[in-house]
C-alpha cells in the first residue's frame, strides 16, 4: 500500500506492505535501527518509538497504521550535533550500561516529559513501566529524566530540587 | 497477508463478508497487541490471509454520555484513555489501568481487551460489575448481548464470523453508583492479573440496595460473584460483612492451577480482592 506519513519531522513516501511491523519498516526499509528489537512481543520496550507523541511498542504495530501519522525514533531526538537534554542527562548521570534498552527508554520519557514537565519518581516509574532494562537498574535512569526535566525547567532560574527546598 | 483498512462499520462487514465469499480467511484488528502477537506466533488455525482494520471507524472511537446518564464507549475507544478519564466508572478506568504498559495501553482499545476474551482481561470484570451491554453489528443487523453472557470459554465469545463489537452501553446507573476495581499481579507494572475483582453498588440510606461483583482468571471465563452479592445486598458495609462476602466469593469461584498461581492462592485473592474492592467502593456511604 502506499503510505505517506512524517518520520523525525520529514515526509515519507513509500510503498509497504501495510501488514508488515513498523518496527521492519523503520530498520529494514527507511534504515533508522536506532530502534530496537527485544522480546518482539510488546513486553520489553526496546522497540518504543513516539507516534502522534504517544509511545507504542513499534513490534506490535502494523505498518499500515502508520499513515498519517507523525513517528518520531531515537534518531529524531537530537538537533544536528546537539544532544537532546534527555540524551545528556543519560549521559551525565551514566543511565546507559549496554544501551539497547537506551532509545526505547528515550522515548519513554520523552513522552512522560511533554505531558507532565515536572514529574514525580512514582510518575516516572509509571511511565517507564513498559521499559525493561536488564544490566543495571534503573536508580540512574529515573535521576536521568529527573535531571532532564530540571534543566528543561530553569528558566526561572532555580531547579526542581531548589524549589522544593524551599518550600 | 493483505491488511484492508475500513472507513465505517458497513465497510467493515462488507469487506468481511466479501472476504468469506472468495474463500480467505480475515481477522478483524483494532489495536493489535495481542493479535500480532498471536499471529507471531503459531497462531491456531495458522495466519489469516487478511486483517481488516478497524481501529479508525468514527463510530467505534466515540465516548457519549446520554442526558440521562447512559453511557455509551466505542469498542476502538483505546485503553489510554479509558485510563486516563476521570468522568467513567471507576472501576473500568482503573481495569484500563491494570493493563499492559503505557505503550500497550495507547494502542490496545476496550473492544479489543473484551472480544479477545482472555478470562484474565481487566475490562471484563469492571463491565460485567457495571451491567454493561455490548451491540454487535452483522451483515444481518445489530443485536445486544448482556456482558455476563458474551464470553463461553477461554478466548471464547458469542461473536458470530464476521460479527463486529460496535460498542458497550450503559444504563445510567453504572454512573450513579460507585464502583471499585483491584488485581494482584506477580508485579505492579506490566503483570498479567492472577486475579481480578470488580464491584458496583447503589448505596441508599447507607445499604448497598444493588451490588454486583465479578472475578476474573477464577474460572474459564470472568464471572458473577453470585453468593458473595447475595449476601451483601440490603446490608450496611462493615469489614465483617467484607469478610463474610469474602468468603462466600472464593467458595463459588472455580479457580485451576497454572503457571501463575495456584488454585488455592486465587480462592484467597478473590477473598482478599473482593474486601478491598468492597471497601473502596463503599467509602463514605452513609
Amino acid at each position: 500500500m502506499q503510505l505517506e506519513f512524517t518520520c523525525n519531522g520529514r515526509p515519507v513516501r513509500m510503498q509497504a506492505d501495510g501488514s508488515m511491523r513498523a518496527l521492519d519498516l523503520l530498520r529494514d526499509l527507511l534504515g533508522l535501527t536506532g530502534t530496537k528489537e527485544g522480546c518482539g512481543r510488546g513486553e520489553c520496550g526496546a522497540c518504543t518509538i513516539l507516534v502522534d507523541g504517544s509511545p507504542v511498542n513499534a513490534c506490535l504495530l502494523y505498518a499500515a497504521k502508520l499513515q498519517g501519522r507523525a513517528v518520531l525514533t531515537v534518531e529524531g531526538l537530537a538537533k544536528g550535533e546537539v544532544l537532546h537534554p534527555l540524551q545528556e542527562a543519560f549521559l551525565e548521570e551514566g543511565a546507559v550500561q549496554c544501551g539497547y534498552c537506551t532509545p526505547g527508554l528515550l522515548l519513554s520519557s520523552k513522552a512522560l516529559l511533554d505531558r507532565v514537565p515536572h514529574p514525580t519518581d512514582p510518575e516516572i516509574e509509571q511511565a517507564l513501566s513498559g521499559n525493561l532494562c536488564r544490566c543495571t537498574g534503573y536508580a540512574k535512569i529515573l535521576k536521568a529524566v529527573q535531571r532532564a526535566a530540571d534543566r528543561a525547567g530553569r528558566g526561572d532560574g532555580t531547579s526542581r530540587r531548589g524549589r522544593e527546598a524551599g518550600r | 497477508m493483505e491488511y484492508l483498512i475500513a472507513g465505517s462499520v458497513e465497510e467493515a462487514l462488507r469487506l468481511m463478508g466479501g472476504l468469506d465469499e472468495q474463500g480467505r480467511s480475515a481477522r478483524y484488528v483494532a489495536g493489535g497487541t495481542d493479535l500480532a502477537v498471536q499471529l507471531a506466533g503459531n497462531a491456531a488455525g495458522g495466519q489469516p490471509e487478511a486483517l481488516v482494520d478497524v481501529s479508525g471507524i468514527p463510530e467505534l472511537l466515540r465516548l457519549e454520555r446520554a442526558p440521562g446518564g447512559a453511557l455509551s464507549i466505542g469498542a476502538a475507544v483505546r485503553l489510554e484513555t479509558l485510563a486516563r478519564s476521570a468522568d467513567l466508572p471507576a472501576c473500568l478506568s482503573q481495569g484500563a489501568r491494570a493493563i499492559g504498559s503505557p505503550q500497550i495501553r495507547a494502542l490496545g482499545t476496550l473492544g479489543g481487551n473484551l472480544c479477545n476474551a482472555s478470562p484474565c482481561g481487566d475490562t471484563l470484570a469492571p463491565v460485567i460489575a457495571l451491567g454493561g451491554r455490548l451491540v454487535l453489528a452483522s451483515v444481518e443487523g445489530r443485536r445486544e448481548v448482556p456482558a455476563e453472557e458474551f464470553f463461553t470459554g477461554p478466548k471464547a465469545t458469542v461473536l458470530r464470523p464476521g460479527e463486529l463489537l460496535v460498542e458497550v452501553d450503559f444504563g445510567p446507573a453504572a454512573l450513579a453508583g460507585r464502583s471499585a476495581f483491584r488485581m494482584i499481579g506477580q508485579r505492579e507494572g506490566q503483570a498479567i492479573s492472577q486475579v481480578n475483582v470488580a464491584v458496583w453498588l447503589l448505596a441508599e440510606g447507607g445499604r448497598m440496595a444493588e451490588v454486583r461483583a465479578a472475578a476474573g482468571s477464577v474460572a474459564p471465563t470472568p464471572v458473577r460473584l453470585a453468593a458473595a452479592e447475595k449476601l451483601l445486598r440490603g446490608q450496611a458495609w462493615s469489614q465483617g460483612l467484607g469478610r463474610e462476602a469474602g468468603q462466600a466469593a472464593a467458595e463459588e469461584v472455580r479457580p485451576i492451577d497454572d503457571v501463575r498461581a495456584p488454585a488455592a492462592y486465587r480462592r484467597l485473592l478473590t477473598a482478599a480482592l473482593l474486601r478491598e474492592a468492597l471497601a473502596e467502593a463503599c467509602e463514605g456511604v452513609q
